[in-house]
């Protein structure tokens, strides 16, 4: 009774923000709930270790966090189970507290996440409007692209190392217990190498490829639609009574 | 003795007497068709009566909100988001042919094989079949219960009076006497088992058995004013056989023991449960277990089969699904009771939601919260329909014959078929189930890899 007028300016301003309709807005709203278990907002529990760590620098906290973050932190996206079958899964949690994601800090993650944040998450993967025009388009592909190379650039440094990008490929061959790491980073390496000569071009034999910048990462992804395939989409919502 | 008494409590001496009169000829109109197993009527004429009100209250909030230019009709959706249903290997081979411009026959691993994995990731997130099976269900329309409409908006004077009244009618007049049934039904049902027990084992302490726990349910069934409609009664489960149904909340063990004579499965509780079950045991044998008991599912087996096996023994009834779902699906049955080898009767039960919400969210009511809120709902009104029975065939192994009677309970009830587990409400995903995926990526990363490095 009457809350509904001081809801509708806050959806509004999450609706120019975020850019979901009010009703897209509600239904995550309800499930924004239901992950959080109606708290206002979701969150890690971290061992005394990382709570050490974050008090050192930004990249001894990453390091200890990438250990023991993935296999000690009890978090809301526990509850759901189909997502326990993603050999990635802890990649995306990670990836809804990250800071450079929630557009807050260069680097670093979040201990919770309110329902603004998890908007902002959810965003990356909104549908292409069919109104966009060349520079809205191109500013999309560029924000869902900085999504992807956030999950493989896990210290924040702006760069995929070979160190990082064997640490993906092992996490989505974990699930086989047939592979032996020995293999998983022969694969690993044999992509990056791919991957610099596309990026550098051939190189000297005693130069370094230092690791796939955001700029290489875009020359890499050119010609992959991943606008068009970067998203979920939403239901077409027909209407049935609902007494408000 | 009147003359000295004050005036005042005159007036509440016959308020007393009167509402003593009241309560009594309900008890009466309510207890003795109980006992004897008939009905007036009275409940399906209020389910009528409520009907018409609640399509009236409609009618008057669509004409309100017209006139206010609110939105009434709120798009309504089963689920969220659209899910892709192409496989992992079109998808990725897909991403791999727009990119790169090498050859389709090298796969290896690409920079963007993360991506399909990552928005599965994201659509489990925003939506999945499960978590949404464990919270109860939205109404389409109102039933002037605020509890399940969380956006209550002031429509109409006259609506809200309705609404009060409604309030004051549920509370005031109904909770009393329901309360007042329940607790006759449950200590008629503890002293008259007791007593039954004292009895020398024939065929008439089965007899008076049988009718004591009948006419005990009944007024528990009337103590929530619930409306059943059973359908196909010849079908009921005999001596030996198990009866399995799906499971949305404790009343249904209510609703199906009011019509039929079962003996119940279960773990021994302390408490007023715990009396009720040891006053039970005595009058007919059921199978309760202790706690420690119940862990063994060999120890369980074991007895259930003597109990299936002694012909002259009731029926077991047993809900395989493990914890209580909100009645939109059913989940996984467990294949314990699958195993016996005993015929199945399956029993499918549907609830209608219009006049009361009967699924226990446990985790977020206790029980006599959530009892409390039933005995608040208008009623109860629910659906039982027996199916014909079942049993396994030869080369059928137990789980194949539980998913047998679960889609047979699932559609003959109108609702969906899950193969999850109801038990994921409180626990996580098995291993095994999590390394299907895996295994199917990283098969066509190496095996291929495999492949190249031979030849």
């Amino acid at each position: 009774m009457g809350s509904s007028q001081s809801m509708s300016e806050e959806v509004r301003e999450l609706v120019s923000k975020t850019g979901f309709s009010s009703d897209q807005i509600e239904q995550l709203h309800r499930r924004f709930k239901q992950l959080s278990g109606n708290q206002l907002t979701i969150r890690t529990r971290r061992t005394q270790l990382t709570w050490m760590a974050t008090r050192q620098s930004s990249w001894a906290f990453n390091h200890s966090s990438l250990q023991t973050d993935m296999f000690t932190s009890k978090e809301n996206f526990n509850n759901i189970p189909d997502l326990e079958l993603n050999p990635i899964r802890s990649k995306i949690i990670r990836a809804f507290f990250d800071n450079r994601n929630l557009r807050k800090a260069p680097n670093g993650l979040a201990d919770e996440i309110n329902f603004e944040d998890f908007l902002t998450i959810m965003s990356y993967f909104r549908p292409i409007e069919t109104n966009m025009d060349e520079e809205q388009l191109e500013h999309c592909r560029k924000e869902k692209l900085r999504f992807l190379f956030h999950m493989y650039d896990s210290d924040s440094d702006g760069r995929i190392t070979l160190e990082e990008y064997r640490n993906v490929v092992e996490e989505l061959l974990s699930g086989n217990p047939h592979i032996e790491k020995e293999s998983a980073r022969s694969i690993a390496d044999g992509a990056m190498m791919e991957a610099a000569s596309v990026c550098v071009g051939q190189m000297q034999p005693d130069q370094v490829y230092e690791g796939i910048t955001f700029d290489d990462f875009l020359k890499i992804w050119q010609g992959i639609d991943i606008e068009t395939k970067m998203h979920v989409r939403f239901l077409n919502m027909e209407t049935i009574a609902l007494c408000h | 003795m009147f003359l000295l008494l004050p005036f005042n409590s005159l007036i509440v001496n016959l308020l007393g007497i009167s509402l003593t009169v009241l309560f009594t000829l309900l008890l009466v109109f309510i207890i003795v068709p109980a006992i004897f197993g008939v009905s007036f009527g009275i409940r399906k004429l209020y389910m009528k009566t409520l009907l018409k009100i609640f399509a009236w209250a409609t009618l008057r909030m669509e004409r309100g909100a017209k006139e206010k230019n609110h939105q009434l009709y709120k798009p309504y959706t089963n689920g969220i988001i659209a899910k892709d249903p192409t496989s992992l290997e079109e998808e990725i081979k897909e991403i791999r042919k727009s990119g790169s411009n090498k050859a389709l026959d090298t796969p290896e691993f690409e920079l963007s094989d993360i991506f399909y994995f990552c928005r599965k990731g994201m659509e489990t997130i925003m939506d999945d079949e499960v978590t949404k099976r464990f919270s109860a269900e939205e109404l389409e329309s109102w039933n002037l219960l605020s509890r399940t409409n969380y956006n209550f908006q002031y429509i109409s004077l006259r609506l809200t009076i309705l609404w009060g009244l409604g309030v004051l009618i549920r509370y005031c007049f109904l909770l009393p006497l329901r309360i007042a049934l329940a607790f006759t039904g449950v200590s008629l049902l503890v002293v008259g088992t007791t007593m039954v027990g004292y009895l020398p084992n024939g065929r008439f302490k089965e007899f008076m058995s049988k009718h004591v726990h009948l006419m005990c349910y009944r007024i528990c069934v009337r103590a929530l004013t619930a409306i059943i409609t059973y359908h196909d009664r010849e079908n009921r489960p005999r001596n030996g056989g198990i009866c399995v149904a799906n499971h949305t909340s404790p009343i249904d063990v209510i609703i199906l023991a009011s019509d039929g004579y079962y003996a119940m499965v279960g773990q021994i509780h302390g408490g007023l449960m715990g009396v009720i079950q040891r006053a039970m045991v005595k009058a007919c044998p059921h199978v309760w277990f202790e706690r420690s008991e119940v862990k063994d599912r060999h120890l369980v087996a074991e007895r259930l089969t003597e109990h299936v096996q002694d012909k002259s023994k009731l029926p077991i009834l047993i809900f395989p699904e493990g914890t209580c779902i909100n009645n939109t699906s059913v989940m996984m049955f467990k294949k314990g009771s699958f195993e016996i080898g005993a015929t199945v009767y399956p029993v499918a039960i549907k609830y209608d939601p219009q006049f009361g919400d009967a699924f226990w969210n446990s985790s977020k009511y206790g029980m006599v919260t959530y009892l409390l809120r039933m005995m608040t709902s208008w009623a109860i009104v629910c659906s039982v329909w027996y199916l014909p029975p079942m049993t396994r065939e030869a080369n059928e192994d137990a789980v194949h014959f539980a998913n047998r009677v679960k889609s047979a309970i699932a559609r003959q009830g109108g609702l969906v078929d899950l193969l999850w587990d109801g038990g994921l409400k409180r626990e996580k995903v098995k291993d095994t189930f999590k390394e299907e995926q895996q295994k199917l990526y990283s098969k066509m990363i190496v095996g291929n890899h495999e492949d190249r490095s031979r030849s």
